[in-house]
């Protein structure tokens, strides 16, 4: 009897709950429409980034770390690209002006630094077009020792969340470009080849270097 | 004889594929600037209810958005959401075609190869090119300004009156255009002032103007009341000046240089690119200053004439670059004009050939290559691509989240609702500044913004960027799934 008198009250709850859910629908709220507006204002904006106090905080490499990439050669999926020379990439001239950095072309580019022999790598610092505040898409950094990249490939940075550039789903955040470019924790990370991906960026479809630096040691 | 007048016309007819084919390739690649979204959106408005009210403050006159039924009933585009950028950009780009055609019989009395020559400088001419594949009003306002002074030369020269209703019908149009229609008609006429050696032909010249001025009137009136069904709009015709006056003269952001224009049509290196026309102006120059020792009347009209709207343009400090449409025609007479006078054939030929192909180049350059590019004088404070990825985020945001709002939080985001315009209206809004409840399936905010909206959400969010245009960058929040 209490087991029945249980059940009907159950029931009866169960039933209040459905009524009232049928009495319940979404709640609708109606968004505010655009608003026309007149031709918008050329801006120049250097860099979105407030300007850091203070030093970048420092990267610890192991002593005895070099610049391995300087003078290195420089090769691209773009073989003739639009804008300056692939040798820009590790002269050693960041500054981003006219006449210091490379332009490849539109979808998908990679540069490719011959380190001449096997290195581990420390560090890789990226200095895409910098002088106005864009960010690039897709920026994959991998070292190997296969000039081909198909084995034995360490992916050391990688913000293409999805996957759009076919070399793996990344989960490192997008950043916008700055004077002192990207410094990426190598991780130690053996190969002799550093490649380096992107595709497009927030102003144009196009990929820019003005510099990169790989910094490590070789392996003996 | 078919075979004479098929020589004779052949070209013209190839030549006017071409601008055709210039000007209409690919139409809908280039990302909408944000001035050509918001016209846009309202001709969606027109296309999908049949409603449009002149707006004298943030929009320029009736013609524009009208001349899109045709083509948007044509192509079977009868809503917003269906409304497709080739549709809109097919309204320049045919007005752009047909003032080639224009300009070629305007410069008849030059002579056929100068004429032709004329039409061929202006089909390829980077600027012509560029704002033909622009939905905004510039081509248009060239188009019936061409068709206006052809019209009138016509009346002028035989005296009859359907010519003179010809001319009102085209200056009704340039008026129904743009506001500054009245700054090309004070050149032109100051210009025929200056060089006409004899009066216009009709014995009826009063009845004549009346009408042509009353057409112009009825043309202009007719668009503006928006066909008779917003009497306002009248008023509001008028009332545009106050806007067009203070925004010439004020702060809008636009403030340029005096010279400005005429850097457009020289030679500028940016960021590693070439933007020159320096040949092109060279000739155009020195056509000028031939025109008055040749005492060519057509050629002292046009020198006169581009030399007042350069100034009447270049004065005031509001300057943007599409006005420089309005220089190309008088340059390519006058250019015409002195390649036509080479004395050697050899010359004349390698000459008119080079010339036409680094103009040709040029086009390919801000045209074709890099069309929304900063560094392209022409693609001012233009869209970026990424803003091509908007659909396919927002399409993917309400497929995980039915019930979620896209949110577009940003004190600037134009072009964002012409790429959101198939989304249902309750799904999609925009503020220029952050609202309380910042939560959805998508949020996309001006950097700027992104710290106070970033504080008011709730629960996990992956952020990445995207561009809306050079140097303006927006947060994009998308909600994290909840783990499984």
């Amino acid at each position: 009897m209490n087991r029945s008198r249980y059940s009907l009250l159950l029931a009866l709850l169960a039933l209040t709950g459905a009524a009232q859910a049928a009495d319940t629908v979404p709640l609708q709220i109606e968004l505010p429409k655009p608003l026309f507006a007149g031709t918008p204002r050329p801006i120049s904006l250097p860099n979105l980034e407030k300007p850091r106090t203070g030093k970048r905080p420092d990267l610890m490499v192991p002593a005895g770390t070099i610049n391995l990439s300087k003078g290195k050669t420089v090769t691209s999926s773009d073989s003739l690209p639009v804008i300056g020379e692939l040798t820009f990439i590790t002269d050693g001239d960041k500054s981003g002006t006219d006449g210091t950095y490379v332009e490849l072309g539109p979808t998908p580019q990679w540069i490719q630094i011959d380190l001449g022999a096997t290195a581990k790598v420390a560090a890789v610092a990226i200095w895409h077009f910098h002088s106005q505040a864009r960010v690039y898409h897709d920026v994959v950094v991998q070292v190997s020792n296969d000039a081909a990249f198909k084995t034995g490939v360490t992916t050391i940075f990688n913000n293409d969340d999805d996957d759009s550039s076919k070399l793996g789903k990344g989960t490192d955040q997008a950043y916008i470009e700055g004077y002192e470019g990207k410094l990426l924790d190598g991780k130690g990370a053996i190969g002799r080849y550093v490649r380096l991906s992107s595709n497009g960026n927030t102003s144009d479809e196009l990929n820019h270097y003005c510099e990169v630096e790989v910094h490590g040691s070789l392996v003996k | 004889m078919f075979a004479s007048a098929l020589r004779r016309w052949l070209p013209l007819a190839l030549l006017t594929l071409l601008a055709f084919g210039l000007r209409t390739y690919e139409l809908e690649r280039r990302p909408l600037h944000a001035d050509e979204a918001n016209q846009a959106v309202k001709t969606g408005e027109l296309v999908e209810h049949g409603r449009y009210a002149f707006d004298p403050r943030d929009h320029h006159g009736p013609t524009l958005y009208y001349a899109v039924l045709p083509l948007a009933w044509l192509r079977g585009e009868t809503t917003l959401a269906a409304l497709s950028e080739t549709t809109l950009r097919l309204v320049p780009a045919l007005a752009g075609t047909c003032s080639v055609l224009f300009l070629f019989f305007l410069a008849r009395s030059l002579g056929f190869g100068p004429a032709f020559l004329a039409a061929a400088l202006m089909a390829v001419a980077p600027a012509s090119v560029y704002y033909s594949r622009y939905f905004i009003q510039e081509t248009l306002l060239v188009s019936f300004t061409l068709a206006a002074t052809l019209a009138t030369q016509r009346w002028w020269q035989s005296g009859r009156p359907g010519w003179a209703l010809a001319a009102g019908v085209a200056l009704g149009l340039m008026q129904a255009t743009k506001a500054s229609a009245p700054v090309f008609v004070v050149c032109a006429l100051a210009a025929a002032f200056v060089v006409a050696r004899r009066r216009p032909a009709t014995p009826h010249l009063s009845l004549n103007l009346v009408l042509i001025f009353g057409t112009a009137l009825g043309v202009a009136a007719l668009f503006y009341s928006s066909f008779g069904t917003h009497a306002a709009g009248l008023r509001d015709a008028v009332a545009t000046y106050t806007f067009t006056s203070a925004r010439a003269a004020g702060d809008s952001g636009h403030e340029k240089p005096w010279w400005y224009y005429a850097t457009l049509f020289g030679w500028e290196k940016n960021g590693g690119l070439i933007f020159q026309q320096v040949g092109f102006c060279a000739l155009a120059f020195t056509g000028a200053l031939l025109a008055f020792a040749t005492r060519q009347t057509l050629l002292r009209a046009t020198a006169v004439y581009t030399l007042l709207i350069f100034l009447a343009l270049s004065l005031p400090p509001y300057k943007t670059p599409w006005h420089a449409v309005h220089f190309v025609p008088g340059l390519a007479v006058l250019a015409a004009g002195t390649l036509a006078l080479i004395p050697w054939r050899t010359l004349a030929v390698i000459a008119t050939a080079s010339l036409l192909f680094l103009q040709l180049s040029q086009t390919q350059l801000v045209a074709f290559l890099r069309e929304a590019d900063a560094r392209n004088p022409y693609a001012y404070v233009h869209s970026s691509p990424d803003v091509l990825k908007i659909r396919a985020l927002a399409k993917a945001a309400l497929a995980a989240r039915p019930a979620g709002a896209i949110r577009i939080i940003s004190e600037e985001y134009w072009p964002i609702p012409w790429y959101l315009r198939s989304f249902p209206t309750g799904s999609v809004g925009y503020w220029s500044t952050p609202p309380a409840d910042c939560d959805g399936a998508l949020i996309i905010v001006s950097a700027a913004q992104a710290s106070a909206v970033r504080a008011r959400l709730h629960g996990d969010y992956h952020e990445s960027f995207l561009g809306l245009r050079p140097g303006f960058l927006c947060v994009v929040f998308t909600p994290v799934p909840p783990a499984p």
